[in-house]
């Protein structure tokens, strides 16, 4: 039984952390979305125009999707979102790095310019990995549920 | 999927809103504004009339870069601008430069002295394909 409650509160706790990293990066590229579409163009995979419109329409998509997660409303949907997000971001900053560009951005928009490839692609990955793990303890608590 | 799909279109309603905010501050089609590009011919006619910029890093300065140009980089922003700014008057065309069209760091600080500086400079020009370009024409 308690240790029902520790998952339940690691996974509580992790929920909150992942929504949050998602608000507050969503926030910084919405503060700003002429330099995030910069930002979007220097991966030279779509055109401008097309990284004007993800400029301005991302951030608020991983805000909604990190609120959901805080909330746990649209918690499913949410979670899917950003699983799907952060595979798109990985494979960007691999396929940049393999096309040898000097890339400034990834999850985590502006601020992490400075950070190179290697931070970039861990980060990505540990987020993603603890997505995975919200859906892995979502669909568990889901089957406990339905006996 | 329901719920992927609510928050999917829920996105798009502050995302517009802000597409209207800022339109006239983005150009759909050109990630700079073609009246904010000059091109080498253009720059070099400017002659004394222009500040130069390297927005590149400072080892690929150390290197070479056009005559008289400036080092100003994102990385030690704090530390070089006052060396720009002892230099800089509002009638004087800032010409900002890195390594090639691709690059990014001539927009990002032809962004930060139009919007950043103080005082916000009017005159600041991106240079078409960068040093590469200026090398060609050398």
């Amino acid at each position: 039984m308690a240790q029902v409650a520790i998952v339940k509160l690691l996974w509580r706790i992790v929920d909150l952390i992942v929504g949050g990293v998602f608000v507050w990066t969503g926030a910084i590229k919405a503060f700003d979305p002429i330099r995030f579409a910069s930002d979007i163009d220097n991966y030279k995979i779509l055109p401008w125009a097309i990284a004007v419109g993800l400029a301005f329409y991302l951030p608020w998509l991983e805000i909604f999707c990190g609120i959901a997660l805080i909330l746990r409303r649209f918690y499913l949907g949410g979670l899917s979102i950003l699983a799907g997000l952060i595979s798109v971001f990985v494979i960007a900053t691999v396929t940049a790095k393999v096309r040898g560009l000097d890339i400034t951005c990834g999850c985590f928009g502006h601020a992490s310019k400075k950070w190179n490839f290697s931070t970039h692609l861990g980060l990505d990955l540990v987020l993603f990995g603890l997505v995975i793990f919200l859906l892995f303890a979502w669909g568990r608590n889901f089957t406990a549920s339905q006996r | 999927m329901r719920q992927a799909l609510i928050l999917v279109a829920l996105a798009f309603l502050p995302g517009i809103g802000q597409a209207i905010y800022f339109r006239d501050k983005v150009s759909w089609q050109l990630p700079v504004p073609a009246s904010e590009m000059v091109t080498v011919v253009q720059a070099r006619a400017w002659g004394e009339n222009a500040i130069w910029i390297d927005a590149r890093p400072d080892e690929e300065f150390a290197r070479d870069h056009v005559p008289g140009a400036l080092s100003l980089n994102e990385d030690r922003w704090n530390e070089l601008l006052p060396q720009f700014l002892a230099v800089w008057s509002p009638e004087k065309k800032i010409v900002v430069y890195c390594s090639s069209q691709s690059c990014n760091a001539s927009r990002e600080v032809a962004h930060r002295l139009r919007n950043q500086a103080q005082p916000p400079m009017q005159n600041v020009f991106v240079l078409e394909g960068g040093w590469e370009e200026w090398l060609k024409s050398r």
